[in-house]
């Protein structure tokens, strides 16, 4: 499903109809997805389609641009490096592009949105919530609903400390995707209750792509690199 | 002749000599200079933090202010006595004083609104039985557009005086509905079956965690009450949304909000016939 298409694109995968239409003597995007559906006319006649995973913070509608993943209680020894694999869910972005400028035209999700509030109501942050089990490996997923993320937990307190949740900020993300959509990130513990998360920019597994982030798209500059997450971690 | 002799050359009218006319010159061309400096630094400092016409208005106070100090300083070079000026100054201060009075109290109070920043360009607020969203933060003003879409304009004394109700200074706000439901229906079902359409809707947050339980045994139902948390932007919606959706998934499930009712219990048997109404005789 993830590539590059022209305007005759039609994609019918995992419950999603996407494509491109001539009508009334202009281009028609349709996409269904459930009982979803989605319109939007082009005035273009030599443009192109992207469509790859983008962050996961944009259904139903955008409003923060935080994502929190919460998995079993881990308690980490101090000063020791520890690799697992978590689960996210898949936004799928739809991109139209010309020579000059590229611009979103859909975003899709097949998962279930819920969202959460990290941190007390004055001073927190509104996140996308979602629970992820935890892998040794690679897990098997659906590529559509789920991408795996590596996570690096550095325990640099001195004292041993519980995880069970990760806050990352969207505008870090690099998501990579080919068979599966990616993610390398990092936690670096500080104290009982405070951690650094950042992501790497490297993809999980050779020969993966890189996505086209919507921060890029939209051409937000991202000055800020990594989320300190500062109340709590459990 | 030298530059002291030029400069102590009287130029016709009563003492003023050409050095006079220099130092005057000199004072207001370095009054400007500073006046330009100055207000060009101030609309640099504050151009983000000031809607544009109050920032022209501002820094125009700012250089004429400043020229009119130059001004001050350079009369005394032209032999002009400051004294009846300065009586006539005094009082005419006294009277703008007093009547710019409100005026500089709303400048202030705007400054100050800038400064600590308790309500934004965008927010949701109540104030002064006002509420509405802020459209803009003037000098001596702050406009609301109510939710009726009327412009109201509220000098900034009086919102920096009043108590000031920001809907969406918190990231967060919680609502709560109280849902009745009929003696004979199962609570406990009702109270499952509200959980679980607000774990379907998105915005109603996993954490602070909704609280769903028998609050009351009302006249005619027994009440559930009903607290939900919200991203502040979106309560609303999310408040309306649910609500219909709740009463939708408890009828579905056979489950009613009931209407008010009375039992009445008469001492002695009815005498009337009432069967006339299904045998129609």
């Amino acid at each position: 499903m993830f590539g590059r298409y022209d305007y005759t694109f039609q994609i019918d995968d995992g419950g999603i109809k996407a494509g491109i239409e001539r009508r009334d003597g202009l281009y028609c995007y349709r996409r269904t997805c459930g009982e979803k559906r989605f319109e939007r006319l082009l005035a273009s006649e030599s443009g192109g389609i992207i469509v790859n995973p983008v962050e996961p913070v944009n259904l139903p509608k955008e409003i923060t641009n935080f994502l929190l993943i919460e998995f079993d209680p881990v308690l980490v020894e101090p000063g020791s490096v520890n690799r697992f694999y978590l689960t996210f869910p898949v936004e799928i972005g739809v991109f139209v592009e010309s020579k000059r400028d590229i611009e979103v035209l859909d975003i899709i999700g097949l998962d279930h949105q819920k969202y959460t509030l990290y941190g007390p109501a004055s001073g927190g942050v509104i996140a996308r919530w979602y629970k992820s089990k935890i892998y040794p490996d690679i897990p098997e997923v659906h590529p559509l609903m789920e991408g795996v993320m590596e996570l690096t937990i550095r325990n640099t307190y001195r004292e041993w400390v519980t995880v069970s949740q990760a806050v990352f900020e969207s505008y870090d993300m690099k998501l990579y995707y080919n068979d599966i959509v990616s993610m390398t990130a990092q936690m670096r513990i500080i104290t009982k209750n405070q951690a650094e998360t950042d992501f790497l920019d490297t993809p999980l597994k050779p020969g993966m792509k890189k996505s086209i982030e919507l921060y890029t798209a939209r051409g937000i500059p991202s000055i800020k690199k990594g989320f300190l997450m500062e109340w709590g971690l459990a | 002749m030298n530059v002291t002799s030029v400069l102590e050359t009287p130029v016709g009218y009563g003492t003023l000599t050409v050095g006079s006319i220099l130092s005057v010159i000199i004072i207001l061309i370095v009054g400007i200079v500073i006046a330009k400096i100055v207000a060009m630094n101030v609309r640099r400092a504050l151009h983000e933090r000031v809607p544009k016409n109050d920032l022209e208005i501002l820094t125009k106070i700012i250089y004429y202010v400043i020229v009119a100090w130059a001004v001050i300083i350079a009369l005394p070079y032209l032999s002009i006595d400051l004294s009846g000026l300065l009586v006539a100054g005094g009082i005419a201060g006294l009277v703008i004083g007093f009547a710019s009075q409100s005026v500089v109290s709303n400048l202030i109070s705007g400054l100050f609104l800038m400064v600590e920043r308790p309500i934004k360009i965008g927010d949701n607020i109540g104030v002064e039985g006002i509420s509405g969203n802020i459209e803009d933060i003037r000098i001596l003003s702050t406009v609301v557009k109510t939710y009726d879409g009327i412009y109201v304009r509220i000098p900034n004394e009086k919102v920096f005086t009043s108590n000031i109700t920001n809907y969406v200074q918190n990231v967060a706000r919680r609502f709560e509905y109280t849902v009745g439901i009929r003696y004979q229906d199962d609570a406990d079902r009702a109270v499952r079956i509200i959980k679980e359409v607000i774990w379907n809707h998105p915005f109603a947050l996993k954490s602070p965690a909704p609280s769903v339980y028998v609050d009351s045994l009302g006249d005619n139902s027994v009440n559930i009450s009903v607290k939900i948390w919200a991203p502040s932007r979106e309560w609303w919606d999310v408040k309306t949304d649910l609500l219909w959706k709740i009463k939708i998934e408890l009828e579905q499930n056979g489950i009613e909000i009931p209407f008010p009712q009375r039992t009445l219990w008469f001492a002695n048997d009815l005498k009337g016939d009432v069967s006339g109404r299904d045998g129609g005789s």
